[in-house]
Formats: C-alpha cells, structure tokens, sequence
C-alpha cells in the first residue's frame, strides 16, 4: 500500500475480456472442418486469429474500449463476417442476464481449451493449445473469475449491463443520426460545448444518468465513449490534422455528404489510448513536445488531460513529472517545485518504462535522481549557485549509492552549468566530494576544474556505454576546445611543451566522435521495441489496407505526428539522438564562424535547418534562423534580412527573451549605426542590455555583447573617452571570467578607438594584442579585420608607412575577400585605395583603375550596406580620382553621389526623430 | 448572549425536530450542548446536580479568567424563530418509514414515502436515498478494492438527488433541513460555491442542525472564505466560528471562543474536547492531559477525539496509561479510526513498529483520508528505516492536507536520513511556514544546515534564533547558538549566548557537562576581555566539578590573581575607564 513498490494491479476480469472470451470461442470452435463454421477462407480465420492475438497482448489496460469501438473494429477485421461477428456478439452478451449465466459461460470456455498434453492437432480440429497466447489468456480469465468473490460476479454483471447498453444506445444514435444529419447541427454544437467544458470533472455514472435522460439528444452518445482520446487528440489539433477534421467536420454540413466513406471508421479514428504501454508513450511524448515547442505548447489544456489521466490512473505517477515539465517551460517555478518534488515523493524515482531495475536489488529508491532533476530545474530557473549545490549533494548521494549513470549525468550537468554560467570562482560551493576527481588540488581556475570534470564524465560515460552521453560530452569538450587555450594542469618542469594555441583539430575530433552515436543507433534500434508495443501498431495500422484512399494518402502526412509513431516504427532513430546529432551541426557552424570560414558556417546551419527541423527544439531550430539571417545581413544587406527575419518571426514566437527577439535588435543596432540613427541604436542597445540581466540569471554572452555594442555606438558619436572607459572595463570583465573569444574584438575595438580619436600610437599595442589573441585561438576573420586595423593605424601615422600598411592589407585580403562581409571588405578597398593615394611614389594619371576599381568595389559594397559615413568617403575618393584624370562628367556623377550620402547622413537626425517618435 | 433558560428551550425543541428528521448525529450533538447547560440549581434534585459537579475541578484549576460568565456585550443575536411542523395527514407513512430508517432499511424508507409531497417527508426520503447510495459506495469501496488512495465508486443516487432538490429550490418548496440535504450533495459532487450559498441558506434560518454547520465547515477553507459568509448573529454560530479557527490552525482565537461559550455550556463535553485539541496544538500537554482526564471520568465510553489523549499520553511516554486507555477504547468499539489509531501509538511507544503499522493500516481502512494516521504510519517507516514507505506515507498526508506541518516535517526528516540534506530542506521550509511556532521545526531544519554536506552555519544560526525565540523546551537551540558563534569566532554572541543557556540551566536546575562547558567558555572569555570579577565568578563556580576543568578554572583563578597583582595599573585602568 504505501511501499514503495506495487505490483501491477491484478488481472481483473473485465466486460471487455469477457466479449474478447467470445470471439475466442468463436475463433476456436470445436468444429471438425478445417475452416470452422462461420469463416469463408482460411486468411479471414487467420485474420481474426491474428486481430485477437493483438488484442490480448494490450490488455493490461487502464481504460479499455468500449463495445461500439470493438464492433466497428471488428467491422474493418470480418469483411462480409461482420454482422454475424457483431450480433453473436452483442446477443450473447446480452444473454448474460445472470450470476449463473456467467458460471455456465466461463465452464463453456474451460471446453475449448485443451488437454494439458495435446500438443498435436489431431484431425484437423481447432483445439487451443492451452500454453498459446490466446490459450494462456483464457486461462487467466477463467481463473480471475473462479477467484471472483459473489459480489464481484454481481458487479462484473451490472458492467457488462452498462457495457452493452452504451453500445447499443450508440448504435442507435448512429441510425439516428444518419437520418437528420443537417437538422440539428446548431444545436448539437452548442452541446458539445457544454460538454467539453463538463467532461473533465464528470464521472462515469453521472455520464450513465445523462445518457438515460437524453435519449433524444442524439450526438451526445458518439462523443462521450472518446472521453480521452478526445482530449488528445484536442491538444494535438495543430499536428493531427485528420482527426481535427473529424471533431470540427461533425458539425459542419459540407461534412455530411462526404463524410459517409469516413464514419464508418470515425470511432476508432482517434488512436486507442488504452494500454499502459501507450499511455506511458504518450506521456514520453508530450514530453517531448513541451520540450520541443517550449513555451508555446498549450499550458492549460495539457494540464487538462494530465489531470483527467491522474483521476483514471492515480498510481501512475509519470503524470506528475508532466505537470512538472509543463510548469517548468512555462516558468511557473513553485507549480514545478511543488510537482517535481510530488512525483519523486511518489515514485522514488523507480517507475516508467526506462527504468532498468539495478543488477544489486537497492530497495532504497533513487533518490539521486530527483536531485538531478532539481539541479537541473534550479539551472533552467536560472538559480546557478542552488543549482551546484543541489548536484552537488546529488554527486555524493549517488556515490554512496554507486550508482554509477546517475553520477556520469550529474556531472554532464555540472559541466554543462559551468560552462554556460559565468562562474568567477567555484571555491566553496564545489567542495570534499569532488575531491577524488580533482585530486590535483583545489588551486585550478574554474575553467581548469571544468576542464577535469569534462574529461571525467566522458571517461564515465564510456566505460557506462551511455552512448547519448558520450556523444554529448563529446560536443561540450568540442566547445571547451573552441574557446580555451589547453594549459597543463600542472605547471612545473620545462615549460617547452606548452602552446599557447586553441586547437581547432581537436574541436573537430571531439565532433566527429559525436556524430559516430547515429550510426550505432541505426544498427541496435531494434532493441528498443517491446512487446506491447508490437501490439499497438498492429492496431492502428489495422485501418489500412481497407482504408479510403482518402485516408491512406492521410497518412503519410499523419506519420510524423503521431503521438505513438515511436511505437510504429520500432527501427527509427529516437528523437533525443536525432537532435543530438543535430547539434553537433550546430556546434560545427558556431565553430566555423568562429574560426571566420562564413561559407562553411553557413552549409551547416543550412544542414542544420533542413535535416534536424523536426527533431529540433524550437530554440535551436530558432538560433539557427538567426545564424542564417545573421549570415544575410552581413553578406546582402539589410533589405534581405530584414525580408529573412519576418519569416522567421512568423515561424517563432517572439517571446520575451528568445533568439528572434535578440537578433532583432542586433540587426536594428548595426543598420541604425550605418544609417547614423546614433539615438535609435542607443535605444536598442539598451534594450539588449536589459535582456541581458533577466529575471532569470545574467547572460554572460549577452551582456559582453550588449556592451560592445554600446562603446562603439559611442564611438560612432564620437564620444571617444567614454567608449574607451565602457570597452576598458568590458575588456576586465571579460577577463575576469575568461571570455578570451570576446576579448580580442573589445581589443580591437579599443585600437579604433584610439585611432579614431587620432592617437594611433596609442593605438597600435591594442591592435598587436588583439592580433595575438587572434592567432592563438585561430580567429582568422577576426584576425584579418585586426590586420586591416593595423594598416589604418600604420597610414595614419603618416605617409612613409603606406608600404607597411599596404603589405599588411595584401596579406589580409584573401581572408577578407573570401570570408570577409560587405562592411569588412569595403574597409579594406577604401584602405588600399588611399594607402596608394597617399603614396607619394605614386601618380593617379599611370595607372587610373588600380585606385579606381576598389573604390567603385567599395562603393557599391557599402551602398548595398546603408553605410553611409563610408560610402560618402568612397565617393569622395572617387571624386578626387576622377578630378586629378580630369574627367569632369564622372567626377560631378561621383560628387552628387557623395552629396546624396552626406545629406542622408545629416538628415538621419531628423528621419531618427520620426523614427523615436513613431 | 440569549439567557440560558431560552437556549435550553431552543435546543430542546431542536433536538425533537433533527431526530424526528433521523438527523441523529445533529441531534446528539444538540442534546450535548443542552446537558452542558449549567442547570438550574434550585429546580433540580442533588443528584442531578452531582452529575455535572464532577467537571468543574478542572476548571476551578485552569480558569484563569473569569470573563467567560459575562457575555460579550455590543453582540445582539437573532432569535430564530422556532418551526412549526407541517404535516399530520399520512403521519402513518411517516411513522413507518422512519421505523424502517431507523432500522437502517434505506430504500424501504424512501420507498414508503414515494408519493408523499410534505416537506418534512420528502427530505426524509432524499435523505434515506442518499445514506443509501452511501452504503452502497462503502461496500463497493470495498468489494472493489482498488490500490488504497483511489476511489472511482461514487453515490449514485447523487445525481438525480441533485436534479430534484435544485428543482424544490427553485420553486422555494423547500425547508432548511432539504437545504442541508442539498448543500451536501452539491459538495460531493464538488460544486463548493453553491454548496457553501446553500448551507449559509440553511443554517441562518434554521441554526441549531450542526450537521449543516460541519459541513460549511469543511469548505471554509481559508480565512478569505469565511469572511464572505453572510452569517447571521446566532450563538451558534460562535460554536461554529470557534471550530472553523481550530481548523484554520488560528488556535487562540478558538481558545477564547471555546472559552467564551464555556460561559454558558459549562459542563459540555465537547467544549472540553475541544478545547483540549486547541491547546494540543499549542502544544501545552500538561493541561491537555488533565482536561482529558477529566473528560474521560465524566464520560468513560468516549472514543471520539481520544487519539489527541493517546498522543498527548504517546509524547509524554505514559506506558500504562496508554495501554488502559487503548483497552478501554477497543472495549468500546473496536473499529473506529481512533481505536486503531491509539492502539498504533501504543505498539509504537512500546517500540513495536511492524504492530503498530498494521493497526494504523487498519484505520486507514476505516477512514482513507485519516489525516494523522498517515503521518503516524510515515513516523513509523521511519523507525523502521523504511524510508521510502514513509516518504508515501508522508506524501498521501500532505496531498490530503497540505497545512500538515508533521508530515512536512517527516518528509525532511526522512530526505535527511537518506544524506540529502539540500533536498530535504525544501521540506523543512514547508513545515515551518505551517507551523512557525514550533521551536523543534527550526532546530531540525536549523540541524540541516548545520550538517557536514551543507554547512551554512550563518543559515543555521538564524534558525536556532528563531528557535529560541519559541520556547524551545529542549533548550537546544541556546546551547547551539552559542557553540556555533565561538566556532564562527564571535566571542561576544557566544558569550552572550552562554550566559542565557547557564541561566536557563540554573532556572530549570539541570546539570550536566553543557553547564561545565558555558563556565569554562566564560570565565576564558571574560578573563580574555579583562573583566577579571566575572571570570573569577566563573572560575570559582567550576571549582564545584570534579575533573579536568577544575584545574583548568585553578589555574585561572591562579593566572589572575597574578596578573592582578602585578600590574595594579591595569586594574586602575580598567576601572577608570
């Protein structure tokens, strides 16, 4: 009772076995013919044979179908059997008028089973092997009813009573309602609105009372027996798209007349979801769908269903880690609190189908697990300190009751907390028990902590074969290796070895190894399956072969959202794999554009879109739009972005604070800069800010970038002491928490700072420092733009530096034309142009189109930007060009076009003030 | 307060009226409170007033005020009027089928009155339907036995009960009893707001059925749904607002309710009962045990509310005398939720735990949603080191009653036995939000923090002062508060904080080495500070123990005088300040 353990509840005999007890009988005949009475064909025996193998497989159910249900799928199994399948059926049910009927039917049943050692058929006579399936199944009802004390028979009377009378009661609406389809439409509308709203608090009996009393209201009847699957199918509407079609096409009249193909198949059309092994994966599911679909998954409906599904199946307490799940993606932290802590009370963390039992029999529960799962929870809230503490107790619990895969995922977790949480020192929190791991002493930086932890959860998690853990580990050591320079964790000896270098082959390893778990999963699938699985797809699938072509074609588009697809199709990748190798893509095209190869960042975001979508969570689906748009913004222009980002818009929410959101602002901020909308793209740069520092914990990326954006808004107004104050300071927080990546632009940044404000030697070190950064963790774009930097110092240092500077600009223009976008090669024209045109060595009149050619490039490169400030200075250039060649026609095009910039730029004041304003 | 001559007539007619109406628990309850009236003494013989004498010792002893007797003033209450019976004609119809509902044939009752229309009939025979569908739903509860905590078996006479009372109520035929009748069945069938309007209905124009009052009771679930009652001014109602405060845990308001209506009930036992739950409550056991005592001389076969007594006896370790009263109570009627329940304790207080599981299962079969019983069958999974049994226990008490602080409270405790001290500290929050005056809640959620895993010593310090701060009987929290400032190194809190524990020693004249403890410290202390008088006060009182630590205070002593001598400048100085 309050053990934590229970037995599945017994085998109770139930209306449904008893009719399935029938069509045994009927299935088994003692006749003498090889194909017993009432079948014509061995394959139509067959059928039946194999319709009821299915059925007993998926008996151990908690709600069972009702008799109309069964007739009419008995209708789709019998062919031109089905009225004398149906009425034997339904006439010797209701034949059971007694207790001692029932004694007398379950005798009769004992008959057509055989002798305990009749293993041949003899003559051709349909015997039941009594060790078969069918044979064991009625065994174990003749022994549950011989177990049945008299109330018990007195109650299993009183059901099949209600079990037939609902069928037939169902039947005769349905006559009913063939007659007056049309007529009474409205009014069969506003009932089922009524019972919609009723349905979830109604029990079964009252449900009996209403139907008693309204014989004459005829719809009512077809709706109720679907209580649940009703419900389901009304949270998965913008998935099934057939079954909608079903519950809103009743009511509709264009439904009446070419609905007639289709009802016969109506009340199974919704998938049964009776058995236990279905409910639990509808419930894995949903699971996946508030994961997938995050906020925007349906809050109350689903909260609905899961609390009918409770009042139908109180001791199963999966229900009560969905309500955790679905309270924790919509951020209601105390419902999730109160839930997760409510289902591990419950269960001990030892239920589902998942779940393995322990090779040593731990009769202590697992508590571990919940500890996990509350760490996680903390870490998804956004409480980074609670969150350790809470793994970290799960750490210690989880050694004292080695359990081993519950330790290898608790220290993922740290892991992965650690290295999306800035964390500027662990000392304290991440205290004795982490002892035997970092043995080398509790002196390492936390980077160097997470560092051991990474490799000591991947040693784990292969020594466990957890291969979706290793896979995953795999992808954060790749991050790890992206970011971070390898130090040896000790530092003492020769110090020769040490290379203070990123290594982008060991990134690319570490994601090669990842993308290894989808082929191993191809190979094992299978194993997967279950029994009572097989069962359920065997049903559904049932409706197949004899479907309309209507539905056939239905249901390849139904495939992919069928909440029991994963019971279909045993061989399938599972989705957690899929996404998982997902993304490793998605990992690839942050580390290509990190490294500056922007064609190839983009093949894998493009990858990325069009193979993982589905499996994908809407927020990586999301932050790939946003690489993709980024990409477009920096290669076309704003127009095209802005044109890419509307779609994306419409395809996510735009919730508080979700990847579009961001991108938004990031596009606004960079062509508000170009444009000189210098107000506006403050606006926006402190509305980034703001995101950036939450409710929900602090976004290190975020607020780093949030404040990069504001020094260069100020430097773009040419506050040149305050943008050097706000870079300095983001240049000490970023290394304060090791951002080394971010350190190198706020480098960079600073070096134009200075030279914008005319101290290029002062300049100059910046730019050296960011170049070096650059080389040792392989940011070659970022490397190149550091050059192009470099040679503007250079030539503003005077005109004996044009040589340096313009070797500097060559060797960077590969990169830069390659992989550059159009500001970063506009720069870079503009630059080479005036490094020439400063050369005093060099006359404009030899060789007019070495000068010319880059600034028509630039120009055209900027103008498509909106730069304005660059594309005037372009153009300015291009006047002069033309005017020392004497070229006067050109050189009045070049300066109308420079005018044209110029008063654009001046006017933005006022545009920005209608802008504001708006 | 109407006088108690008219209170005696009301419930008099009253209890006529519920028991003409088979309402007996409404009547008993009635008749109660009418024996509890203080009689008359010049109209009654001397027997009779012997009786009732038995009961005043106890309030001779613990009356500390004598406001009761004066009613509170500025009160004017409504007197209802009282009914008038209606019917006489087919009074046979009515004889029999009460003959037949008194002999507990439901259906046969209902059936006679099927055609009868009078008010008074008609809610005798939905009231024998519905007490019918009850007996049903139990014994199908039963023959049905699913996993314990579900029940999908309902009243089935529910529904069409529902659809003919609502029909009488909206023809305004019906009498406040149908009222009650129909308020109930709309709080089955979980339509609690209109439930509530109805019984507000029946019990402002008919106030003496207790029944109704029980029930409002039952969804007055927080204070904010008891002040939009619209209650009309009847001495009843104090009964029910005391009873609704015990429930909302708001204990001294029920106390001086309880207290206030002793005014006139002075010799009701269910007052007493009461009255000695609330104080349960704030935990004030020794009084608690002489009010039953005394209850039980006056009233020896009760069962009711006597497993509050066994815990009173349990937490007081009285082994004979909760072994007496789980005989007399199994001698009294062995299947009430309470016998089991005092039984369970017993085998738990004799250290019998899988006995005494099995008696608190028995009551759970009684009564599922026996709320203590839970948490009493969880204490004892814990004892048996069955943790994760007493977690479900626990957990089955809180989703009855989430203000269940106990079983809060246990669920703690069994997370911290498991090592999870983190986790369980969730649980410990809980239980103190519930019951914040508990010094023990703080001391354990206080101990959690103090553990080797967690370590917030900082955390555990406010506990303890909290702790404190509720009369921590145990008087751990001091001892505590003041070891953890030393070890934080606050001499000045620690030493602050010994000095309250020694007091506190000498005021309860314990000993033992914590008292050895606080001295050393403080004569350390103060000799540290200088302040050489006190730490000689201190010194000299070690000199009363034996062992190690009277050396140690010689060797002060020893020290200062020394230091005394020497530099009579630092006395100086340290008088002169």
């Amino acid at each position: 009772m309050a053990g934590a353990l229970k037995p599945p509840s017994a085998f109770a005999i139930t209306p449904h076995k008893v009719s399935l007890c029938i069509l045994v009988q009927i299935y088994a005949s003692p006749s003498q013919v090889s194909v017993p009475f009432p079948f014509s064909s061995v394959s139509q025996h067959n059928r039946l044979g194999l319709y009821l193998l299915a059925l007993t497989k998926s008996c151990d159910d908690i709600l069972e179908p009702k008799l109309d249900q069964l007739i009419s799928q008995l209708r789709e199994i019998g062919g031109l059997l089905d009225h004398w399948l149906t009425d034997h059926l339904t006439s010797r049910l209701s034949s059971l008028s007694s207790p001692d009927d029932l004694f007398n039917f379950f005798n009769d049943m004992r008959g057509i089973l055989g002798g305990p050692d009749s293993g041949v058929m003899e003559d051709d006579q349909v015997i039941l092997d009594p060790n078969s399936n069918l044979g064991m199944f009625l065994r174990r009802c003749i022994l549950a009813f011989n177990l049945l004390t008299f109330e018990g028979i007195c109650h299993l009377l009183t059901n099949i009573g209600i079990y037939c009378k609902e069928a037939i009661s169902s039947c005769s609406s349905y006559e009913l309602r063939r007659l007056d389809d049309s007529g009474n439409d409205l009014e069969s509308l506003s009932e089922y609105e009524n019972m919609d709203l009723n349905l979830v608090f109604k029990k079964i009996n009252e449900e009996m009372e209403a139907r008693k009393r309204a014989t004459e209201r005829v719809s009512f009847h077809l709706h109720l027996p679907k209580e649940l699957s009703t419900l389901v199918e009304d949270i998965e509407v913008f998935a099934d798209p057939k079954s909608e079609h079903y519950d809103k096409g009743r009511e509709s009249s264009s439904y009446a007349s070419s609905g007639d193909l289709l009802r016969d198949f109506d009340p199974n059309g919704g998938v049964f979801l009776r058995t236990n092994w279905q409910i639990q994966g509808y419930l894995t599911e949903q699971a996946d769908a508030i994961e997938k679909h995050g906020s925007s998954f349906t809050l109350n409906a689903f909260e609905l269903t899961l609390r009918q599904l409770q009042k139908l199946a109180p001791e199963l307490h999966r229900v009560h880690f969905l309500r955790y799940l679905n309270s924790l993606y919509h951020d209601d932290y105390f419902s999730a609190l109160e839930n997760l802590h409510r289902y591990f009370d419950y269960s001990a963390g030892i239920e589902g189908f998942d779940f393995v039992p322990p090779t040593g029999c731990n009769s202590f529960g697992r508590y571990e697990i919940a500890l996990l799962c509350l760490g996680m929870m903390h870490f998804h809230f956004g409480h980074p300190k609670q969150a350790l503490e809470v793994l970290t107790e799960a750490v210690r619990v989880s050694q004292q009751h080695s359990n081993d895969t519950c330790l290898a995922y608790t220290l993922a977790a740290i892991s992965n907390l650690l290295s999306e949480i800035g964390f500027s020192t662990t000392s304290g929190i991440l205290g004795s028990p982490f002892s035997p791991m970092t043995s080398v002493g509790t002196s390492l930086s936390v980077q160097q902590q997470l560092f051991v932890l990474l490799k000591g959860s991947l040693k784990r998690a292969e020594s466990l074969k957890l291969k979706q853990l290793v896979a995953a580990n795999h992808l954060s050591m790749a991050k790890f290796d992206l970011t971070h320079v390898q130090r040896p964790l000790l530092s003492f000896g020769p110090k020769a070895s040490m290379k203070l270098r990123t290594c982008p082959i060991s990134v690319c390893k570490e994601l090669r190894l990842g993308y290894h778990l989808i082929s191993e999963f191809c190979c094992e699938g299978s194993t997967m399956t279950t029994d009572g699985a097989f069962s359920t797809a065997w049903l559904k699938n049932l409706q197949k072969p004899m479907g309309s072509l209507v539905l056939s074609q239905d249901n390849s588009s139904r495939n992919n959202s069928n909440p029991f697809l994963f019971c279909a199709q045993p061989s399938s990748i599972p989705g957690s794999v899929l996404q998982l190798v997902g993304s490793s893509y998605l990992h690839r095209a942050t580390a290509w554009e990190i490294y500056g190869s922007a064609p190839l960042a983009r093949v894998n975001a493009l990858v990325y879109a069009t193979c993982f979508a589905d499996a994908s969570s809407s927020s990586d689906a999301a932050l790939v739009h946003v690489k993709l748009v980024q990409h477009l913004a920096v290669f076309k222009g704003y127009k095209e972005a802005f044109a890419a980002l509307k779609i994306a818009e419409e395809k996510f929410l735009c919730v508080s604070k979700s990847w579009i959101l961001i991108l938004k602002l990031q596009l606004l901020h960079e062509r508000a800069l170009h444009r000189g909308h210098l107000k506006l793209a403050q606006q926006v740069c402190d509305e980034l800010g703001v995101l950036a520092s939450s409710v929900t914990a602090v976004d290190m990326d975020l607020k780093t970038e949030a404040s990069l954006r504001h020094a260069r808004t100020l430097l773009a107004a040419k506050q040149f002491s305050q943008a050097a104050a706000v870079a300095h300071s983001l240049f000490c927080m970023c290394y304060k928490f090791n951002l080394q990546v971010e350190s190198a632009s706020v480098l960079l940044l600073l070096a134009e700072i200075h030279m914008k404000s005319g101290n290029a030697v002062v300049g100059l070190p910046y730019a050296l420092a960011s170049l070096s950064y650059c080389q040792s963790f392989n940011l070659d774009l970022l490397r190149a733009s550091a050059t192009l930097t470099l040679a503007e110092l250079w030539l503003s240092l005077g005109s004996n530096h044009t040589k340096t500077a313009l070797s500097l600009i060559h060797g960077a223009f590969p990169m830069i034309l390659g992989h550059g976008g159009l500001e970063l090669s506009g720069r870079a024209y503009i630059t080479e142009a005036k490094c020439y045109l400063s050369d005093p060595n060099f006359s404009v009149s030899d060789n007019p189109e070495v000068v010319l050619d880059p600034l028509r490039q630039a120009s055209d490169e900027l103008q498509a930007l909106e730069y304005h400030e660059l594309a005037a200075e372009a153009f300015y250039l291009m006047a002069i060009v033309f005017d020392k060649l004497g070229q006067l026609e050109k050189r009045e095009e070049a300066a109308a076009s420079f005018k044209n910039h110029i008063v654009a730029l001046e006017n933005s004041q006022n545009v920005e003030d209608l802008l504001l304003s708006v | 307060m109407s006088s108690k001559e008219s209170c005696r007539n009301e419930l008099r007619t009253a209890i006529r009226q519920l028991s003409d109406r088979c309402l007996y628990s409404a009547s008993k309850w009635a008749a109660e409170q009418l024996v509890g009236i203080e009689q008359d003494p010049a109209k009654f013989t001397p027997s009779n007033t012997r009786f009732q004498r038995g009961s005043s010792s106890i309030r001779r002893r613990f009356r500390t005020n004598e406001i009761t007797s004066t009613p509170p003033t500025g009160v004017a209450y409504v007197s209802t009027p009282v009914m008038e019976e209606d019917e006489v004609i087919h009074g046979d119809f009515y004889l029999l089928a009460k003959s037949y509902f008194d002999c507990r044939e439901y259906r046969r009752a209902a059936h006679v009155l099927r055609d009868q229309t009078g008010k008074k009939s008609v809610f005798l025979r939905c009231y024998a339907l519905y007490l019918a569908g009850e007996k049903r739903k139990e014994e199908e509860m039963i023959e049905l036995e699913g996993p314990l905590g579900k029940s999908d078996t309902v009243n089935r006479e529910l529904v069409s009960l529902e659809r003919e009372l609502s029909t009488l109520c909206k023809n305004n035929m019906i009498d406040p009893f149908g009222l009650y009748l129909y308020g109930l069945v709309l709080k089955e069938k979980g339509n609690e707001n209109l439930a509530r309007k109805v019984l507000v209905e029946s019990v402002n124009s008919y106030p003496w059925n207790w029944s109704a009052w029980s029930e409002l009771q039952s969804l007055c679930t927080t204070v904010d749904l008891l002040n939009s009652l619209n209650l009309s001014n009847h001495w009843m109602k104090e009964f029910f607002l005391a009873s609704v405060y015990q429930e909302l845990r708001m204990h001294n308001e029920s106390l001086v309710k309880y207290e206030n209506l002793q005014g006139n009930f002075t010799f009701s036992n269910y007052i007493q009962a009461q009255i000695a739950k609330a104080r349960y409550s704030l935990r004030e056991f020794e009084q608690v045990e002489v009010i039953f005592e005394d209850l039980l001389r006056n009233d020896p076969y009760r069962v009711e509310d006597m497993d509050t007594y066994s815990n009173v006896l349990y937490t007081k370790e009285c082994f004979s005398a909760l072994s007496y009263l789980a005989h007399r109570v199994i001698m009294t009627d062995k299947y009430r939720p309470e016998s089991c329940c005092i039984i369970g304790n017993y085998y738990s207080l004799k250290g019998q735990h899988e006995k005494s599981v099995m008696y608190f299962r028995r009551a759970l079969k009684l009564n599922k949603n026996y709320l203590s019983a839970w948490t009493l069958m969880g204490h004892e999974y814990v004892e048996m080191k069955n943790t994760p049994a007493a977690v479900d226990a626990y957990r089955r008490a809180v989703d009855i009653n989430p203000r269940d602080y106990r079983a809060w409270y246990g669920l703690g405790q069994a997370y911290e036995m498991m090592g999870m001290p983190h986790y369980a500290l969730h649980y410990f929050r809980k239980s103190v939000f519930f019951q914040p005056i508990d010094s023990r809640l703080w001391i354990a959620m206080a101990q959690c923090y103090e553990s080797e895993q967690l370590h917030m010593l900082e955390e555990a310090i406010k506990c303890y002062k909290r702790a404190a701060n509720c009369n921590d009987t145990e008087a751990i929290a001091l001892h505590r508060l003041a070891k953890l400032h030393r070890e934080l190194g606050h001499p000045e809190e620690a030493a602050f904080y010994y000095k309250k524990d020694l007091e506190r020693m000498e005021a309860e004249e314990r000993e033992g080495p914590n008292i050895v403890e606080a001295l050393m410290f403080l004569a350390t202390h103060y000799k540290a500070q200088k302040r050489f008088e006190e730490a000689e006060v201190y010194c000299t009182r070690l000199l009363d123990y034996t062992g190690p630590e009277r050396e140690t205070a010689k060797n002060l002593l020893r020290g200062m005088r020394i230091a005394q001598s020497s530099f009579p400048s630092m006395d100086v100085e340290h008088f002169h300040p």
